[in-house]
């Protein structure tokens, strides 16, 4: 099937998923498992006779996680379908085909935590205090319902790091109940559970308005949760990074920083050992009580969390290397046979492309260079922005850049191959080589202007 | 399950029938909440309106509790949207990705849209009964975002169901299409118009319970609704005219029939509270599934047919794809199994296709450009100056830049070159040649360019590609006499051939003596 290509310019197809599922991840895991997990724990702790204010806290946590979830998570959740399906609808599309039925039962999980929630919602004032073991029942069907729904999606995400023998056999079971489904499903909700502990004591320390000595209770159990939940998340981590195969994980640096920071090796391993240092710390503060110091220890360790988060999804989309699905198809959305069939036989890629913009300003030959560099590299690749072409291909002579394209496979395991003619390759090769140079003037450089 | 297809589009969760039936089923439950939602906001800010430009408006306590169910309303809408969306793309794949792909960053909008509009929304109903400006400002914003996503979504859907209008859609890149303007116009009005119809039915039922005012008031929204889906839906009907079949035609009478009762029953307003809303709640159901069947035989008319003809071209190519997939499993095999992180793999991935893996620079890509890869088993290079080279490439000839490798994979490159080439050794001594004539001829010639001690000049740095830097990069004797001899073909480099040997090989020498392995510059 061949759809309309979309790319974003300047920001890349990457990065624009990412910004939104980014938002997504740390909605649904923190807010919706974790912080919802910590309401249920305030509100049972209420029912069962701890102490009223257990309760309060509980409600007012309770308006912002229900108009943050349903307006911002479960919106950007939708969102990475959106986005997906416009920029990469051939591999989104063989993925529903693939799993439509653990995305179909997600979403009836889905559907009943939304209801749940609404309905805890709506109820609280007319349950918390003539029947708190219902609300109790109801908090905590919430929970089972939202840790269903995350243990579903996860064989789905496992899958396009650890197919196991699907490109194979080709069967389902293999597909989705694969190596990696276990620790990740672990891994994901123990860190939402840490994160939703961290958003608790954030809450705590800084717009609580109760008395000091429930804070201080509240404080210490948040921050037992942190650190328990913070240990299996590192755990199952090591477990889960244990399975990804070597292939691509290997260039987990480079995915995360910059190609110039990856340079120093030792730079990522620091930050995030920073990272959990804070994390520690600021679950050992709340631990003691220490109200002032968890409060600014708070800002850093967050934002540490956030760094965390958005590297773990970083390396994730990485380790996929050159395919979106494993065995079947590469990132630029061309299956993996018609790549063979175009190199054994010169089968034609712009005559299999249906969708090509035309326009009055470009020459035909450049039309075609372009609309080839969209079809084979447009989806990492930006022509000016985010890992621009541009750069990486300024200076470099035609035949250059001829040759770099014809070997993208061994030059970086990442990239996939070109798909397409000689010719073809050639085609988009000339323009790639015009547009990198399009700025460059050839006059005498002086020296201080430097290289 | 795969099975006998390798085109995962080709397999089907479940039969057709069924997934129709769902898709049916789902969508008209997302519809029915979005247009509670539409309704809820729409009325709620009309209300506000009235309430501030005089006294005759509903309170706005009132309006409070009429905007509360909002939340709970648009949670649901959005929770049960995926649901078709999921169903969508598994039965019109094809038709789906295509429009949603032409309509591109439209389509994409819908996102922050929402975003925007629900938090707005929120604001709205949160600051009503305090202060003006904010309320009035999110309510206006809010509900405009909101009403900007359904104008979006018939939009696509128009576009759908005209297979025969993408091309030309596509050609002309975005903006609506002249193609089908009033359709898309009064199937959005129309849109709006259930929403007031059904979301002033659900306050009838809900919110304005044992309030008389409230239910007269409610009973007017409801008929002036219906009247206005009247007018709106005879032009939209005429749209469709050219696609229309007797299915449609059963579904849009039993519809209207169905909404004619129910505007006499809200004109005439007799009210035994019991009989009106019993059967309110009778007819508005049948109005709504009749009106979305009638939606749904349009839909298919055109769409099944469309995406049975791509499915026959994909099971061909499907077909002809069949004799790669083992060729192409065997690569992607062998692609897992080989991992970049030690030279001697780095080395031949990614530099031996030009370099040759004997580093005599005769690698199957190397053949073919104009200026020739060095030769690295003749290269002594300055460890530093060698990275350097790695890291940023050459400009002004094929050599990219590898940063894409990190610190470690680099050192063990580097290594690796070592190991193969001595690479950071100092090149063995040739003859020693003519001295003196070797130093007026640098001084007098070779100078230009690379500079006294081999430190290229301002003159040299201007070419393409830079010569290298004397102080930190040697060959081997027999490369550099080579060069020296014929040149460095697609360089300023040119052959000195008409030198005396001795005189070349004092310049061999002479640059030799330059070379400084171990600095740290």
């Amino acid at each position: 099937m061949n759809f309309p290509l979309l790319h974003i310019p300047w920001l890349g197809d990457g990065m624009t998923i990412a910004l939104d599922a980014v938002l997504h991840v740390v909605i649904s895991h923190g807010v919706a498992i974790g912080l919802t997990i910590m309401v249920a724990l305030f509100q049972t702790l209420h029912a069962t006779g701890k102490g009223r204010f257990w309760g309060d806290i509980a409600h007012s946590l309770l308006l912002p996680i229900v108009i943050i979830t349903t307006s911002v998570g479960a919106v950007t959740g939708v969102g990475i379908w959106f986005i997906t399906g416009a920029l990469a609808p051939g591999g989104i599309g063989s993925l529903i085909h693939l799993f439509f039925w653990p995305w179909f039962i997600e979403w009836l999980a889905f559907t009943t935590e939304v209801i749940i929630l609404l309905i805890y919602y709506y109820n609280w004032d007319r349950l918390a205090e003539s029947k708190p073991y219902t609300l109790m029942l109801l908090g905590w069907g919430y929970v089972v319902a939202a840790l269903i729904s995350a243990v579903l999606i996860s064989g789905i995400l496992g899958f396009m790091l650890t197919p196991d023998g699907w490109p194979w056999n080709g069967t389902f079971v293999q597909a989705y109940f694969n190596p990696t489904f276990l620790p990740q499903c672990i891994l994901r909700i123990a860190a939402g559970i840490a994160l939703g502990a961290m958003f608790a004591i954030g809450w705590l320390g800084w717009r609580y308005h109760g008395a000091d000595k429930n804070r201080g209770q509240a404080l210490r159990l948040c921050g037992l949760v942190l650190l328990i939940a913070g240990i299996v998340t590192g755990a199952s981590a090591v477990i889960y990074f244990s399975r990804v195969p070597e292939t691509f994980l290997t260039h987990w640096r480079y995915a995360v920083a910059t190609s110039k920071l990856a340079q120093f090796t030792w730079l990522l391993p620091l930050v995030n050992a920073v990272a959990v240092l804070f994390i520690v710390l600021t679950a050992v503060t709340a631990m003691l009580r220490l109200r002032r110091t968890s409060m600014f220890l708070f800002i850093p360790t967050i934002i540490l969390c956030l760094g965390m988060v958005t590297e773990f999804e970083r390396v994730r989309e990485f380790v996929r290397g050159p395919y979106l699905l494993p065995g079947y198809m590469f990132a630029n959305q061309i299956k993996l046979e018609q790549w063979v069939a175009a190199r054994k036989e010169g089968r034609s890629m712009l005559k299999s492309m249906k969708w090509i913009a035309a326009n009055d300003v470009q020459a035909p030959a450049a039309v075609a260079g372009k609309a080839l560099f969209d079809a084979n590299c447009g989806a990492c690749h930006t022509l000016d922005g985010l890992n621009s072409i541009s750069q990486r291909l300024r200076g470099r002579t035609l035949e250059g850049v001829n040759a770099i394209t014809a070997i993208t496979q061994q030059l970086a395991p990442f990239m996939p191959p070109f798909t397409g003619t000689d010719q073809e390759r050639l085609s988009m090769s000339t323009y790639l080589y015009y547009y990198a140079n399009k700025d460059v003037v050839l006059r005498p450089r002086l020296m201080k202007e430097g290289k | 399950m795969m099975g006998q297809t390798t085109d995962l589009f080709l397999s089907m969760p479940m039969p057709d029938g069924w997934l129709h039936f769902i898709l049916f089923v789902l969508f008209g439950l997302h519809l029915l909440f979005v247009l509670l939602m539409l309704g809820t906001a729409m009325m709620s800010l009309i209300f506000y309106l009235q309430n501030k430009l005089s006294s005759d408006g509903v309170g706005l306590s009132w309006n409070r509790s009429f905007i509360k169910p909002h939340l709970g309303l648009k949670s649901i809408a959005v929770v049960l949207g995926v649901g078709p969306l999921l169903v969508m793309q598994i039965i019109y794949s094809y038709g789906f990705y295509t429009t949603t792909g032409l309509y591109s960053y439209s389509w994409l909008a819908i996102i922050p849209l929402l975003i925007v509009a629900f938090l707005l929304i929120e604001l709205f109903e949160h600051r009503m009964t305090t202060g003006t400006l904010l309320p009035l400002t999110a309510g206006v914003l809010g509900l405009g975002a909101l009403l900007t996503v359904p104008a979006i979504f018939t939009g696509v859907m128009s576009l759908m169901e005209r297979p025969g209008d993408w091309a030309v859609f596509g050609a002309h890149k975005m903006g609506l299409s002249e193609l089908y303007i009033p359709h898309w116009l009064f199937r959005y009005l129309h849109v709006l118009g259930a929403a007031i119809v059904f979301g002033a039915a659900f306050h009838l039922f809900v919110t304005a319970k044992g309030d008389q005012d409230k239910k007269v008031r409610m009973r007017c929204w409801i008929l002036g609704g219906i009247l206005f889906q009247v007018v709106v839906g005879v032009p939209l009907l005429i749209s469709v005219s050219s696609i229309f079949n007797w299915q449609v035609l059963t579904a849009v009478t039993v519809g209207t029939a169905a909404a004619m009762i129910a505007a006499w029953m809200m004109f005439s307003g007799y009210d035994s509270k019991l009989g009106t809303t019993c059967n309110l709640l009778w007819i508005l159901p049948v109005i709504f599934v009749a009106m979305l069947a009638a939606r749904q035989f349009l839909q298919d008319s055109t769409m099944i047919v469309q995406n049975n003809q791509v499915i026959a071209l994909q099971r061909a190519q499907d077909k002809d794809f069949a004799q790669f997939k083992s060729q192409a499993l065997k690569i992607y095999q062998s692609k897992l199994n080989t991992i970049y992180d030690n030279g001697a793999t780095i080395y031949d991935g990614s530099c031996s296709s030009c370099h040759g893996t004997t580093g005599l620079g005769d690698g199957p890509s190397g053949r073919r450009l104009l200026i020739k890869p060095e030769v690295l088993a003749a290269v002594h290079a300055n460890r530093k100056y060698l990275r350097k080279l790695v890291l940023e490439g050459v400009e002004g000839t094929g050599m990219p830049y590898f940063r894409m490798f990190d610190g470690n994979k680099i050192d063990d490159l580097l290594a690796e070159m070592q190991s193969r080439f001595a690479i950071f050794s100092k090149a063995s001594s040739g003859p020693k040649g003519d001295k003196a004539a070797a130093k007026s001829i640098w001084a007098n010639t070779c100078v230009t360019c690379h500079g006294e001690n081999g430190a290229v000049t301002e003159f040299g740095s201007t070419l393409h590609p830079i010569p290298p830097d004397l102080r930190y990069y040697s060959l081997s004797p027999e490369r550099s006499m080579e060069i020296i001899t014929n040149g460095y073909p697609g360089t300023v480099m040119q052959p000195y051939r008409q030198l005396p040997l001795a005189t070349r090989q004092g310049l061999v020498d002479l640059v030799a003596s330059l070379c400084d392995m171990s600095a740290q510059n």
